[in-house]
């Protein structure tokens, strides 16, 4: 799943057909100005200008600003641009063209299993919210394509009547078109407003894609979005950039103020493991994975974000009988990060526990648990330990 | 009895390297059974035609690689089940090829990251002709006894530690190819092992259900109770809570859902598979999964840790109502095991090989070579160079610093002597030809001979004959005339005792200034005496000199044409390279340089 950012987003949908408001997407204010040279929307148009960063509540936070003209404009983009929210520095704003409208309605697309869904409302922005009921959707099986009459029934059935009926259904037509051909998975289309003209504008959109279809894509020139809220942090994408590299895969999520650092195996393992430590009342200070038998300088680069993380008290390198990850290979990787940690200092009171299973698991688990001799808080199990043991031990023992 | 994989199954593979891994692994299984092996065929387009080999037991089968499916099932019309092993951009095609195959009923794809969409596409397309498809993202399918498909279940040892030489009496679904494995170990110690394992992948949107599983489940008489490890997101749990809670079902159900953690995370942090992620209004949630799946009867354990006890107790009832019957297990001895390889068995130290080779100077099988058993980096190091490495790879032994100095010196005075001479005029003419250096160099050292540079030897072995013999200059002269003919090592083409050769006088007179016994030296020098007398070319040569010298250090006889050969390789390597910078052209010899001396041109007799 990639979130794309608003201004992209609108990009694909204008690519389909759909009329957005003017927008655009700049980095300072002097890049403004030099846009309102030759267009003349920007001059004459009530603006709106949002932080175009990956951030939830941007309202709240003070970063959508409306009924602008140019130099307000110009005056909230300064102040935006170069703002922290937590980790992130605000890069990008998006300026766009107010619409003058009086009724908004929703259109969105979803991907379910058998296909996806049209969703239709005739109330949108918060309204729609607050009666999901309102909400008619028509299910369109994978390889289909929604049919006018089914589409033009779908809006009847939303409360649409008049010409409407048939201009929502030809909107509802674009938005499948454009999610059917960018392998979306969830486009959300929330307010589609009616504007003077009597046309459908997209006013703002959620735009979910497939970003494994990436490869079919060579237009998807931008970048995906951290889907949780904030940015990535730096770990995090030097993290990715390994995984990006790598046969197999190391994934790295930051949570601050956890004290249990989590280093297992196996994206279904893990998760076990993170729920063992929220069970036994445990903060986590991250979640962690390596799976499909990455190298071990990959799984030692993560081995070494992981033991940075600040305030950490046990260290879970859990994981279920791997079947063709080689843990002596792996755990090689992870001990020569252990190293260079503990003569740095970054395990100072950090306890160790190893639970694990799979090819070379023997000599794996032996590695480890030499590292005793080497002075390293560490308690080693193996196979015959259940798998999330490990973390009702480390938590017992505060 | 079992499911999707069972005893008449039979695969081909779809991939490159990843899929004869797999077959490899499948190999490993089928030998645990004793059966031979059930992978056909292999397709690849860019191997098409040729074989891959696969071990099974103790044999290397070779197994062929075609390039479409309708090739392979046409050569092996067995083939009723397709492992997919192709990268994301192309698994689409490939499992889309394999379900159209009218003889394929089950294709398994391990591929990750494959678009939700192909996903959607090939689970509906195999719905509609009544096939499986399973995955994407699946580690594979193992069925106790009879047949595994890819890499599941993992390594031979642990085959054997989960039992899964025979079936047992529980069927496991999971979205985690980690955790399939888990559970079939939990299977194996809890209870009597699993009948079935699927790995049905992590993805949003899998090929299957588990609901599909459960009907071929409960249909399998063997299957008793069936493990479900589930995940937060999509609704197949749901589901198979549905289906569970529909009507009374023979088999037990026994789950667990991962992702309880999300509740105390912020807000649309995602963790674990591509298809754990909750809806926008908190449907797919751990917790909705587990109330579904406990109000339908199901056994859900609060934690994975769990499972274990509450498979044991499924398991115990099921003895006690007499639906299983305990299986008696296998002693150490009776346990399958693995062909050891020759390297295996030599380490456990229980097998005798007779060599083919001894080496007695270096050793290659740890992190650096050994020379004699000093390892290289030590010798560089301490101050060693290569006139002591000479000595250890030629004579086992480390030369002192004087003996080296020699050697060196040796070294210098023969590297090289000009274009014209046999060797390097060799090495020139096939730079012009065009050849490379390795054919080039060896095609002027192979001039080396009695005539060129290769007298060192033998006029090593002569001096060495007379001082072992007490031999006068007088009698080895005339022992050298009866028996040999002219004496190695003396005489010289164009150098003369008017017109001496440099190089013999420089190393004659360094040995000559150390405090060194050179009895065979001084011989040479004392027979060099008498024959230049008799006429004044015949002096002791560079080959000559050479020999004497090294005879001295102690050097053995068949050891010293080396010293040449070795130090010319340096001027040859370098004329080679010469000939190369200047771009040489294509030579040959003018014919004003041949006597053409054979008849002339007469007429061609009638073929008798």
């Amino acid at each position: 799943m990639a979130k794309v950012l608003e201004g992209p987003g609108m990009g694909l949908l204008r690519k389909w057909g759909l009329q957005t408001p003017n927008y655009a997407v700049v980095g300072s204010s002097e890049e403004l100005e030099q846009l309102a040279q030759a267009n003349e929307w920007l001059n004459k148009s009530s603006l709106v200008v949002k932080a175009h960063e990956a951030l939830g509540s941007r309202f709240k936070l003070g970063l959508v600003k409306v009924g602008l003209d140019l130099n307000g404009a110009k005056v909230a983009a300064k102040e935006m641009l170069g703002r922290t929210v937590g980790t992130l520095t605000i890069r990008e704003v998006i300026v766009s063209e107010a619409v003058d409208h009086s009724e908004e309605y929703y259109v969105a697309v979803k991907s379910t299993r058998d296909g996806a869904d049209v969703m239709v409302a005739n109330c949108g922005g918060v309204e729609v919210e607050s009666n999901w009921d309102r909400v008619k959707r028509c299910s369109v099986f994978v390889g289909d394509a929604p049919s006018d009459a089914a589409l033009e029934t779908l809006a009847k059935e939303a409360g649409f009547s008049g010409d409407l009926i048939a201009k929502v259904a030809d909107f509802a037509r674009k938005l499948f078109l454009c999610f059917d051909n960018e392998d979306g998975q969830y486009l959300e289309i929330n307010p589609v407003v009616l504007n003077a003209a009597g046309e459908l504008v997209a006013l703002d959109a959620v735009t979910l894609l497939d970003g494994d279809a990436k490869f079919r894509h060579p237009d998807w020139t931008f970048p995906f979005a951290a889907e949780f809220g904030r940015a990535y942090t730096r770990n995090e994408e030097e993290v990715m950039a390994v995984d990006s590299k790598v046969k197999g895969s190391v994934k790295l999520i930051e949570i601050p103020g956890g004290d249990t650092a989590m280093l297992p195996a196996g994206g279904g393992a893990s998760v076990y493991y993170s729920d063992a430590v929220v069970a036994r009342g445990g903060k986590l200070a991250n979640y962690a994975e390596y799976s499909g038998d990455p190298p071990d300088w990959a799984v030692e680069v993560l081995t070494d974000k992981v033991c940075s993380l600040p305030g950490i008290k046990n260290i879970i390198v859990g994981g279920a009988i791997a079947n063709f990850t080689d843990v002596k290979k792996t755990f090689g990787g992870i001990i020569n990060a252990f190293r260079k940690a503990k003569a740095e200092g970054k395990l100072d009171g950090v306890r160790i526990w190893v639970r694990r299973g799979g090819p070379n698991e023997k000599q794996g688990l032996a590695a480890m648990n030499a590292l005793k001799e080497e002075g390293f808080a560490i308690e080693v199990f193996d196979r015959r330990t259940p798998l999330t043991d490990i973390v009702d031990m480390a938590l017992a023992k505060k | 009895m079992s499911i999707l994989a069972t005893k008449e199954t039979h695969v081909v593979i779809q991939g490159g390297v990843a899929g004869v891994n797999a077959a490899r692994r499948m190999g490993e299984f089928r030998h645990m059974i004793q059966q031979p092996l059930n992978v056909s065929a292999f397709v690849y387009p860019p191997d098409a035609g040729k074989t891959n080999e696969v071990v099974c037991g103790n044999r290397l089968l070779t197994i062929p690689v075609y390039k479409t499916v309708a090739e392979a099932t046409a050569n092996h019309p067995e083939i009723n089940t397709s492992l997919v092993y192709i990268g994301a951009d192309r698994a689409y095609a490939g499992a889309k090829e394999a379900l159209d195959n009218s003889g394929i009923q089950v294709v398994s794809m391990i591929t990750e990251g494959l678009p939700e969409k192909d996903s959607k596409l090939l689970g509906a397309h195999a719905r509609k002709l009544g096939k499986v498809f399973n995955g994407p993202s699946s580690i594979g399918i193992m069925s106790a006894g009879e047949c595994r498909l890819g890499v599941i279940g993992g390594a031979f040892d642990n085959l054997v530690a989960c039992k899964l030489y025979r079936p047992g009496s529980f069927g496991v679904i999971t979205k985690s190819g980690g955790l399939s494995n888990e559970i079939i170990w939990i299977c194996s110690q809890f209870a009597d092992g699993i009948t079935t394992a699927i790995g049905i992948g992590g993805d949003a949107y899998p090929g299957t259900d588990y609901v599909t599983y459960l009907e071929m489940f409960e249909n399998d008489p063997q299957t008793k109770a069936v493990v479900i490890v589930g995940e937060m997101g999509g609704d197949l749990e749901e589901r198979a809570a549905e289906w569970y809670g529909a009507k009374k079902r023979r088999v037990k159900l026994l789950s667990v859902v991962s992702g309880f953690c999300q509740e105390s995370l912020p807000k649309g942090m995602k963790f674990g598979h591509a298809g754990a992620k909750e809806g926008l209004q908190g449907e797919g949630s751990a917790r909705a999964k587990s109330e579904a799946l406990k109000k339908a009867g199901a056994i859900v354990p609060e934690t994975f840790g769990a499972l274990g006890p509450a498979i044991k107790e499924t398991y115990e009832e099921l003895v006690k109502s007499g639906e299983v019957t305990p299986i008696p297990e296998l002693s150490e001895a009776e346990k399958p095991k693995l062909p050891r390889t020759v390297e295996q068995g030599m380490k456990d130290g229980d097998i005798l090989v007779a060599p083919l080779i001894k080496s007695t100077i270096s050793d290659d099988r740890g992190d650096e070579p050994l020379y004699e058993g000093y390892p290289a980096s030590e010798l560089i190091n301490k101050g060693y160079d290569i006139p002591h490495i000479i000595g250890l790879l030629w004579d086992k032994r480390l030369v002192s610093k004087q003996e080296a100095e020699i050697i060196r010196r040796i070294i210098i005075l023969s590297a090289d002597h000009g274009p014209c001479v046999s060797g390097a005029l060799t090495t020139i003419i096939g730079a012009c030809a065009g050849i490379g250096l390795s054919q080039a160099v060896a095609a002027g050292l192979i001039m080396i001979g009695p005539r060129f540079g290769g007298a060192v030897t033998d006029a090593g072995r002569y001096f060495s004959y007379a001082i072992d013999n007490n031999m006068s200059v007088d009698e080895f002269l005339a022992h050298m005339k009866k028996n040999v003919g002219p004496v190695p090592g003396i005489g010289h083409r164009v150098k003369s005792l008017r017109n001496p050769d440099k190089r013999v006088k420089e190393l004659v007179g360094y040995v000559k200034s150390l405090d060194l016994a050179t009895p065979h030296l001084d011989f040479a020098l004392e027979v060099e005496k008498i024959t230049a007398a008799k006429k004044d070319n015949l002096i002791l040569n560079v080959d000559g000199t050479m020999a004497a010298v090294l005879v001295d250090l102690g050097f053995p006889v068949d050891s010293l044409n080396g010293f040449f050969v070795l130090a010319r390789t340096i001027g040859l390597i370098g004329h080679w390279a010469d000939q190369k910078r200047q771009g040489s052209r294509l030579i040959r010899l003018f014919n004003y340089l041949v006597n053409y001396a054979a008849p002339a041109r007469r007429e061609v007799p009638p073929l008798q």
